[in-house]
Order: C-alpha cells, then sequence, then structure tokens
C-alpha cells in the first residue's frame, strides 16, 4: 500500500481546471520530484493535498485512510505538512519560537511541553544549520534563511510526508548542492517527500521519480533520466520548436 | 523558572500585595481613582487577549463589557438575584455571547472583522434599548451600597486574574498557537494550529473579562443606559490603552491603562474635552514614535527619531 494514494483529483476555478484528474502513489521512504511551468498546477496540487483548498472531485488517502475533507490543521497534525512557494515566517518572532511552534502543534502523540518543544527546535534548527540564528527575529533574516526556517518548522513537526513547494528559489549553485544534500538526509530520517521545484540539476539529484504537470493534467510519470529526455516534457517546457530541434 | 522570572514574579507578588492594603491609608478620591484604574486596565488586558495575542483588532468588545453590565443589571435588580451569583452570570453570559458571535465573524479578517465587530457592539445597544426587561431607554438603577471597599477588591480580583491569563497566554502552548495565527493564519493551520477553535476560546476568553467588569461596574456606578455601556468610546479605550503600553505584551495593558487614566483624571479637573484631546494625540504618537507599544520602549530603549523616521517611510507618509 501506497503512503500516499491521490485519485482523480481535480479542482477548478469558475471554467479553469487549474488540476484535472490527477492521480499518483506516494511510495513510503522515496522521493517525488513534481515539476511543470509556471501555471501548470503545482502548488494548486499541494494545496489540495494538504486540505488548504477545497477539493472539486477527488480523493486523497494516507496511509490508506481518507483525509479528505479533513481542514488543515488535522491533515498536518496527521503527518503531512508543507512549505509555502511564498514563505509565510512568523514574522516578530524569534527564528526558534518559529520553529518551537511546529514541534507544539505539529507532532503526533500529545503535545509537548515548551522545554521539550524548544529542545527539539534546538535539534531540528541545528540539522538545518540555521543555529547561529535561533534568536534572531524571523523578520531578520535573508531569502535563504527564511527558506531554510520554513523548512525547519515542517520538519519540527515530525511529519511522515513533507511537501516542500521551491524551496530552493533564489539560492545560488554551492546553496543548492547544499539544500540537495539536506533533502536527501530529511529522506534518510525517515520521511517521504514531495518536492516541486524549478532548479532542474536539483530535482535530477534527488528525485527517486518524477511527475510532470503540464496545464494541471498529469504528462507522465517515471524515472528521472527518462522523464527529462521525453520529448513531450522538453517541449512542454521549451517549446514545440526547441523539442524537435533538440531530437535532430 | 529563570532567575529573570523570579524576579518579576517577585514584583508582581510586591505589588500585589501593596495594593490589596491600600485602601486603609489612601483617600476616599484615590480609592475611587484606583477602582477606576483597575477597571480600564482589566478592559485593557481582555482586549489584549484577542486583539494583542491573536491580532483580531475588535472594535467591539463593548458589547461583552455591556452585556456583563445589564445581566448584572437584570438579574439584581428584576429577578433579585443575590449579586454573588450575578456577577458570575455576567461573565458566563458575555463569554456565551462572544464565542457564539465568534464563530461567524472571526473568519472574517483585518478592516471587515473591526467593522463586524463595530456593528456587533451598536447592534446589542439597540436591542437592549427595545427589550422591556431592560428597562430600554429609562435605563437600571441598582441598589446603593455604602462601601466602596467591595468594588475595590472585586476590581482588583478581576484585573489580577485578566493579568494571569495574559501572562499564561505569553508562555504556553495556547499562547504560541494565537500568536502563530496573528503572524500568520494560513501558516499556522499547516502547522496544525485549529485556527477557528483557538480564535473563538481568545474571543471567549476576552469576552468573560469584559462581562465581568461590566458587572462590577454596573454595581458600583448604580446607573446603567443602553447608550452609557454601549459607548464606543469604551472599546476606543481598550484598544488605546493596550497599544499605547504594547500589544501582544502582558504589562503593556497595565502600563497604557496607569498612564491613560492618570492623564485623563489630572486633566478633566481642568477641561473634560482637553482629556478626549490627549486620547486622540496619545494614538498619532504612538503609531509614529514607538508602534510597539511603551512596554517594548522600556526594555529595549527603542524611542528615537530614527524610529518616527522610518516609520514615515514605512507608512509612506
Amino acid at each position: 500500500m501506497a503512503l500516499l494514494e491521490v485519485r482523480g483529483m481535480t479542482k477548478r476555478f469558475g471554467g479553469l481546471a487549474a488540476v484535472s484528474e490527477v492521480s499518483f502513489d506516494l511510495q513510503g521512504g522515496e522521493i517525488l520530484g513534481l515539476i511543470g511551468p509556471n501555471g501548470s498546477g503545482k502548488t494548486t496540487l499541494v494545496n489540495l493535498v494538504t486540505g488548504a483548498l477545497p477539493r472539486t472531485a477527488g480523493e486523497v488517502r494516507f496511509r490508506g485512510g481518507s483525509i479528505h475533507g479533513l481542514s488543515p490543521h488535522a491533515i498536518g497534525r496527521l503527518g503531512v505538512s508543507r512549505t509555502f512557494q511564498i514563505v509565510k515566517p512568523f514574522r516578530n518572532l524569534t527564528v526558534i519560537e518559529n520553529v518551537m511552534v511546529g514541534a507544539l502543534f505539529g507532532s503526533r502523540g500529545g503535545a509537548p511541553s515548551l522545554a521539550e518543544a524548544r529542545r527539539r527546535a534546538e535539534e531540528v534548527l541545528d540539522f538545518v544549520s540555521l543555529s547561529h540564528r535561533a534568536q534572531t527575529a524571523a523578520d531578520g533574516l535573508n531569502v535563504p534563511e527564511r527558506k531554510r526556517m520554513e523548512l525547519a518548522r515542517a520538519l519540527a513537526m515530525r511529519p511522515a510526508v513533507l511537501l516542500l513547494d521551491e524551496v530552493m528559489a533564489g539560492l545560488n549553485p554551492a546553496e543548492i548542492d547544499a539544500a540537495v544534500a539536506l533533502i536527501k538526509r530529511i529522506r534518510d530520517r525517515g520521511t517521504t517527500l514531495i518536492v516541486i521545484e524549478h532548479v532542474m540539476r536539483a530535482i535530477r539529484d534527488l528525485s527517486d521519480r518524477i511527475m510532470v504537470l503540464f496545464h494541471g493534467e498529469k504528462l507522465t510519470e517515471g524515472p528521472p533520466v527518462e522523464v527529462l529526455n521525453n520529448p513531450e516534457v522538453v517541449s512542454a517546457y521549451l517549446g514545440r520548436r526547441y523539442a524537435e530541434r533538440a531530437g535532430a | 523558572m529563570p532567575p529573570t522570572q523570579w524576579t518579576r514574579a517577585g514584583v508582581a507578588a510586591l505589588v500585589v500585595l501593596a495594593l490589596s492594603l491600600a485602601p486603609v491609608a489612601l483617600s476616599p478620591f484615590l480609592i475611587q481613582f484606583l477602582i477606576n484604574l483597575f477597571m480600564l486596565a482589566a478592559l485593557a488586558e481582555s482586549w489584549n487577549i484577542i486583539g494583542g495575542f491573536t491580532g483580531y483588532a475588535s472594535f467591539g468588545n463593548v458589547a461583552f463589557f455591556g452585556i456583563g453590565a445589564y445581566t448584572t443589571g437584570v438579574l439584581l435588580t428584576v429577578l433579585k438575584w443575590p449579586f454573588a451569583l450575578a456577577l458570575p452570570a455576567s461573565g458566563l453570559l458575555a463569554m456565551a455571547f462572544a464565542a457564539l458571535v465568534g464563530i461567524p465573524i472571526l473568519r472574517l479578517k483585518g478592516h471587515y472583522f473591526a467593522i463586524a465587530t463595530l456593528g456587533v457592539a451598536e447592534t446589542m445597544r439597540e436591542i437592549v434599548y427595545n427589550l422591556k426587561i431592560t428597562g430600554g431607554g429609562t435605563g437600571l438603577t441598582m441598589p446603593i451600597t455604602k462601601s466602596a471597599l467591595p468594588f475595590f477588591y472585586l476590581m482588583f480580583g478581576i484585573l489580577v486574574a485578566a493579568t494571569a491569563i495574559n501572562w499564561w497566554l505569553s508562555a504556553s502552548r495556547f499562547g504560541y498557537g494565537l500568536v502563530a495565527i496573528r503572524e500568520d493564519e494560513d501558516a499556522a493551520m499547516a502547522m496544525g494550529i485549529n485556527a477557528a477553535l483557538y480564535k473563538t476560546a481568545a474571543f471567549a476568553l476576552s469576552g468573560a473579562f469584559a462581562g465581568l467588569v461590566g458587572g462590577v461596574s454596573a454595581y458600583w456606578i448604580t446607573f446603567i443606559d443602553p447608550d452609557g455601556v454601549f459607548k464606543v468610546i469604551i472599546t476606543i479605550q481598550m484598544i488605546i490603552m493596550a497599544v499605547f503600553g504594547g500589544m501582544g505584551t502582558v504589562v503593556g495593558p497595565l502600563l497604557g491603562a496607569l498612564v491613560l487614566a492618570s492623564v485623563s483624571e489630572l486633566l478633566s479637573t481642568q477641561l473634560v474635552s482637553l482629556a478626549e484631546l490627549f486620547n486622540g494625540l496619545i494614538v498619532i504618537l504612538v503609531v509614529l514614535f514607538m508602534p510597539k507599544g511603551l512596554a517594548e520602549v522600556i526594555s529595549k530603549r527603542e524611542f528615537s527619531l530614527r524610529t518616527l523616521a522610518r516609520n514615515l517611510r514605512e507608512y509612506r507618509m
């Protein structure tokens, strides 16, 4: 049984189908790369899976049980967490307090005490190499640091499934390498991941499988090398003429 | 607890002790002043729960004050309940009312929430105006009590409890949940916080304290009418005190109440309108010079022309 099963997921905004009939399985322990041009419905899919948006049709099963209709906080507590493409820091809280909130509310199996949450937050900050900024107000972080804090908050929830929505956007090549290594370590600690990313090198290095969305529909799914060389995928990203020339 | 917290707890205990012994040494005028101060401070602390910690700027908290006042009023005069039962009823009814209206209106944010709460308070005034049991526009007159001391201790007790709740919010899981909602509600929900429940609980808690203050206040001033206890200015005062002292902090609303009550007492002996002018002036100056309030200025000495310049820039004035 797959850890997360998505079936026929559809979201229409008026006449526009942002996500249309998307189905996929997420196996425990894997990293699924999710790519697609801007506006192809990646973030909408994340919002649908995590309950942030009501779906038009379709179903999500987590560990075999339907999580359809649950509110975002309930889904978060079950063990499905996410980061936001446009980061949403708690600006007036310090970095460690931001992460503590994740530890306080996310974890399954009862609420920890403040002291315990603080200890867990310290551990997570250490893991993402942000300890030196623990006492800084979140407002004072630069963009790469904010992305890492966003990741730390989600990790503090001790999720079974983690959906990362472009955590590498705006990072330089060295920082991307570090992020790739970090995400692999997260998987090694037992978290299953869906990673949305535009940085192709990173997504190729990270993913066990890649799924491509195009105009809200699933274009293809498979091993990274196969998917990234698929003429249909190339033409979706770069246009048909480029694909034809590359193929020739 | 870390040493600084022990110091704070010690200072708080001393202040509570000193104030509870104060009536022995004070003139009736000063006792009246203190009752008024406790009332304002308790209202500011109660507003702070929803406005300061949760970030939902309620412009209608006077509704809970008024409901509390009228609950005590009606129960005392019409149904002849003892005050000892009427007062808790005031708190409970205001709390239940806050929870009930909170469920729909807490779905609104920002200006929309502010306007909706304003509407709730005005609606309550009209309802009370038109009910028979409340005496309508004539109001209700309560039996006069000889001593001010019971009111002193009741108001003080409510203030201590309201402050204690705010202190608990500043250092508890529930409080962190409220602050997370204030800072970013979508992120808070994604992180496992039941925002709808938390907001409603905060609003109900805020309502309960405002209701209790309303109940004591009604018996203390012995006469209530709809225009008096549903006055918009009462909500505005709560907001000014909390903002002036520092929203979302424990001591902020206390400081705000102390300064505002003292200054308007001094000014109103000269000229009543001067006190109101001062309130308006305070709002402008606070927003410009110390948007985080007096508590922040004292603890971080963050009061400078540079802050003013930065705020002018940020707010594009």
